[in-house]
């Protein structure tokens, strides 16, 4: 008769209970500790380029997916027009779509914009028993319970996914997982199924997100480590054959991708291991019906014809350019100096700056210690498995270290190896840890006595240092999480002097205000990070927008912003604007206002043919510094930027025991306080200050220069 | 009037005139020989090595229809200004590349002064940091913007030339010969490589030591965590001397940057704390006999011996 456990269970279902228990509690862990930002402001979209993602969303659910895939959008970068469908990538809008058409078929009437607010913190539920799945395979299911509990709280990858952040990589890391856990499935069985099965959860990553590239390297890669270390068999060349037919017919189904499988280097890899598979099973297919003299020259004539006729082949495309080199932003990433060498702008984004030792603590903390000892149990008990986690740990943690953003791919591999690491320490000693007089004598019978003295105190001791660990671990990233990684930056909060919160909501007050305000067709000249957030929330035609794609039209406004009155009016005459947005920080003290982001306008408007006669030493005091009070360079006093942010500030009190006009952000008293505004008129302030637009006034009715 | 003072008064009034003509046509060839001396001296040398008679003649007194840009130097060792050998590197680069171009013309000259050789030069003009870059125009005194603001961009050609082009309206390319070092080292790693490995072509089991990959993989990981891409990609220094109270600082104020010290420390800290979770976890397995354990256990956790 077998045991009875508690609740007059049997172990198997003991376990079983136990393990869905587990299961879903860290499904809800993961869910619910993405809320921050919903429970302390709003179900709302954050940041910049997630407004963007919700608007291709919302028409998507509006308009049906061919008027999504041939979308020309007229409504930004004016006069120019940006192609959306065949641009971007469509997996986030279909899966987000996908599921509002069922909610609403199920008559679960859930509006578009929170189905995109929860969906990362659900795409992160299934991650998490994705995880479980994945470290399952690679040792037992108790490695799978701690992995998949870890990486539910792994701040690395909250910081890209909590509720709001409407973006790629909230289910292109769960794609990633699913087609790394069938490719894991498909090398073990070698069955057509799973390979199929992983084309498709390739189709989906590439659909999803531009660092499919990574996959399509890492997995030919894989393949290469197990012809080297001789566990090539069928069931690899079955796995290898099918992914790389169907999933590169099916990658290129992605409008965005195109032809790029066949014709970039990135890809080019992945083809030549297919060949070498195909020569790799040919010449074992051939080796079993011949004598060893022979398979011996067959190995050696078929090495020598690869290398001849691979050299040919690639010299053929890289010299007549059929093959395009290494594009820079993934050149990069193998040649860490080349971006600071040669493509400032790339070198410059604060997302693709190397990491430092304090990022990997604040994001992954405890994982970092026991990540190399997964590496390590991995290396004692080797598999197919096991290689390819390997492989996959080491080049994503380089990835990691060469550009913070990665920090993303590299959480879920930290959980995996640092899951079987504590897994088999924390079994290991608790298997010694001897509880109740029962099976201490089956263990001694069965046993022979590994014992030495004081085993049941040093077993318990390293269990209590295990958890107390785990326990700091978990401290430490919902600490991580709610300080650092859930604000929507386009509401902002502080606390006043008697402790209670003021909450600034400017932003979205200017743009419904534009939205109320002003006409259909009315054209809004700002810089552009907030291009995305005017088309979503206000609806207007604008300028320019993060997608940043065509710099001599960002320099166009930023010559704008940085002439004087008269010069930047036949710039805003040129381009028909109506309305001109700024972000101006001086009375709440909010920082990154567009003063203190006003040199880069400078630099990139004196950097174009048009913008000749902008040059940034102008813009600075003689002693070079960029200074805005009454010692500032009257160029810098005379703009339009300047007069915009300031207009109407001389006479504002903004803290106690200084003039008017003192700025809290630069800490000055401004120099240029009271004038008049020849071109523009002043539309809308918001409550605090934040938003200022102002609307471009008419010619004039009789022929005479406004100025 | 008498005739003697008529014809004195003539004859000075000649002499005046020749002597003005004469001191015309001095000047005149005092310019075209300047310009001549100028433009021998670029030939011979880039950058044109002044003293103080020269510079007055040359750069100070008129006429002039020609720019100079000057550096005021010190090069000498015992002077021990680095910046001073670097500027001096750059302004060698730029002055050659202006020199071969295609558009070289007698409106623009590099030359440069040394401390030692010309120290007049420093007390006239009141100077007393050196690298210094002036650019004296053809008319007038140089204003503000025609000193070169080092602390603010730099000391690369570059930097030098687009201001020069702003100064004077003349458009410089530089042109930096071509390094090979990295060519060189590369060649070097794939003969040594290569050489190993054809040593060893019989037996290559070496390569198939599992211990020795993990090793291996171990120590990237290591060096990764650690932050050594980022050191390598800033360059950050070894550690930070305050000038004032003569204090070392090994570690970074700041999370946004760290000193090379600080990822040595992290490194033997992670190493040690990993090295410690591996005993513990070879010790579970059973791996090595009982008394290797027992030691392994012991280390980990300092516990006593009964």
């Amino acid at each position: 008769m077998a045991r009875l456990g508690m609740l007059r269970l049997s172990h198997e279902k003991q376990d079983t209970l136990l393990k869905l228990l587990i299961l879903s509690m860290a499904a809800v862990l993961s869910f619910s500790t993405r809320l921050f930002s919903v429970l302390r402001f709003e179900s709302v979209i954050h940041e910049f380029d997630p407004y963007f993602n919700y608007r291709t969303t919302r028409f998507l659910t509006e308009e049906g997916f061919y008027k999504f895939h041939n979308w020309f959008d007229d409504r930004a970068w004016y006069p120019l027009g940006r192609i959306i469908g065949g641009t971007i990538y469509p997996g986030l809008m279909v899966t987000s779509a996908l599921f509002y058409h069922i909610l609403h078929f199920l008559h679960v009437t859930i509006e578009i914009r929170n189905v995109c607010v929860f969906l990362a913190p659900l795409f992160s539920s299934f991650t998490t028993i994705l995880t479980y799945h994945l470290t399952k395979e690679l040792k037992d299911a108790g490695a799978g319970l701690v992995a998949a509990v870890m990486v539910a709280i792994v701040p690395g990858y909250i910081s890209r996914s909590v509720a709001g952040s409407y973006d790629n990589e909230g289910i292109a890391i769960f794609c990633m997982l699913l087609t790394y856990y069938t490719w894991i499935q498909a090398v073990r069985t070698g069955s057509l199924y799973w390979s199929a099965f992983c084309s498709l959860a390739y189709f989906y990553m590439v659909s999803s997100w531009g660092g499919y590239v990574f996959l399509i390297n890492l997995i030919p890669l894989h393949v290469l480590a197990l012809m080297a270390t001789g566990r090539f068999s069928h069931r690899v060349y079955v796995a290898y054959s099918t992914l790389y037919c169907l999933g590169t017919v099916l990658s290129m189904q992605v409008a965005f991708v195109g032809f790029q499988p066949v014709q970039s280097s990135e890809h080019m890899a992945a083809l030549g291991v297919f060949a070498l598979c195909q020569a790799f099973a040919a010449y074992s297919w051939l080796r079993s019906s011949l004598t060893p003299a022979l398979a011996e020259l067959l190995l050696r004539s078929f090495m020598w014809l690869l290398l001849i006729a691979g050299s040919i082949a690639v010299a053929i495309l890289a010299l007549s350019g059929k093959i395009s080199p290494w594009t820079g932003r993934f050149y990069s990433l193998l040649d860490p100096s080349y971006a600071k060498n040669n493509i400032p702008i790339i070198a410059s984004v604060s997302e693709h700056q190397p990491t430092t030792w304090s990022s990997y603590y604040f994001d992954l903390q405890f994982l970092v210690f026991m990540f190399p000892v997964g590496l390590h149990y991995c290396f004692s008990n080797l598999s197919d498995s096991r290689i390819f986690i390997i492989l996959y740990g080491v080049t994503s943690m380089y990835f990691s270290a060469v550009m913070v953003r990665l920090m993303l791919v590299l959480a879920p591999v930290m959980c995996v190896l640092s899951g079987v690491g504590v897994s088999h320490v924390l079994t290991s000693y608790m298997s010694n840890l001897e509880l109740g007089r029962a099976l201490s004598r089956t263990r001694s019978r069965r046993h022979p006595d590994h014992s030495y003295p004081g085993k049941q105190e040093v077993s318990s001791a390293v269990v209590l240092f295990l958890s107390f660990f785990l326990m700091t671990y978990t401290f430490h990233s919902t600490w991580v999480t709610s300080e650092a990684y859930s604000s929507p930056s386009i509401v902002l909060s502080a606390r006043s002097p008697d402790g209670s919160r003021i909450i600034f909501d400017d932003f979205r007050e200017a743009y419904y205000w534009l939205r109320h305000n002003t006409p259909q067709d009315a054209k809004v000249m700002s810089w552009w990070d907030y291009g995305y957030q005017i088309t979503a929330m206000a609806n207007r035609t604008i300028l320019v927008d993060n997608n940043t794609w065509n710099n001599t039209h960002i320099s166009r406004v930023g010559q704008a912003m940085s002439s004087p009155e008269e010069k930047a009016y036949e710039i805003m005459r040129e381009l028909d604007v109506g309305y001109v947005l700024v972000i101006f920080g001086g009375l709440t003290g909010y920082s990154s206002d567009d003063i203190n982001k006003f040199l880069w306008m400078v630099r990139i408007g004196g950097s174009t043919e048009t913008g000749s006669h902008i040059h940034e030493n102008d813009y600075y005091t003689p002693t070079g510094e960029f200074r805005v009070d009454r010692d500032g360079s009257p160029t810098l006093l005379n703009c339009l930027m300047y007069k915009m942010c300031y207009y109407r500030f001389g006479q504002v009190y903004t803290e106690a025991k200084r003039p008017p006009g003192y700025d809290r952000v630069r800490n000055a008293e401004i120099g240029n306080k009271d004038f008049e505004l020849d071109v523009l008129d002043e539309a809308y302030t918001t409550e605090h200050w934040l938003v200022r637009i102002y609307k471009v006034k008419d010619l004039e009715n009789r022929g005479h220069s406004r100025t | 009037m008498p005739l003697w003072k008529l014809s004195f008064a003539f004859v000075a009034f000649v002499c005046y005139l020749a002597a003005s003509c004469e001191a015309q046509k001095t000047k005149d060839m005092l310019l075209s020989e300047k310009v001549q001396q100028l433009v021998d001296w670029t030939s011979r040398r880039s950058v044109i090595r002044l003293n103080g008679d020269k510079f007055r003649r040359y750069i100070k007194s008129p006429p002039r229809n020609y720019s100079v840009v000057v550096m005021f130097t010190a090069l000498e060792p015992q002077r021990q200004c680095v910046v001073c050998r670097h500027a001096s590197e750059e302004m060698q680069i730029l002055a050659n590349s202006w020199r071969y171009s295609g558009s070289f013309s007698s409106r623009l000259f590099f030359a440069m002064v040394d401390f030692d050789e010309g120290p007049d030069v420093f007390q006239q003009l009141n100077m007393n940091s050196a690298p210094t870059f002036m650019h004296f125009p053809p008319k007038g005194k140089p204003r503000r913007a025609d000193t070169f603001d080092l602390q603010r961009n730099g000391i690369m050609a570059e930097q030098l030339a687009k201001w020069i082009t702003d100064r004077t309206e003349v458009v410089l390319r530089v042109f930096r010969p071509p390094n090979y070092s990295g060519a060189v080292a590369l060649m070097l790693l794939m003969t040594l490589v290569g050489g190993l490995l054809f040593l060893r072509r019989n037996n290559l089991d070496f390569l198939y030591n599992k211990t020795g990959w993990g090793i291996a993989l171990l120590c990237i990981v290591f060096a990764m965590t650690s932050g050594q891409m980022w050191n390598h990609i800033r360059g950050p220094p070894y550690a930070h001397k305050n000038p004032q109270t003569g204090q070392v600082a090994y570690i970074h104020g700041s999370s946004q940057a760290q000193f090379v010290a600080e990822t040595h420390i992290v490194i033997l800290l992670n190493a040690a704390i990993t090295l410690g979770m591996i005993l513990l976890h070879d010790a579970a397995s059973g791996m090595g006999d009982a008394s290797k354990r027992k030691i392994e256990v012991r280390l980990t956790l300092h516990d006593k011996v009964q």
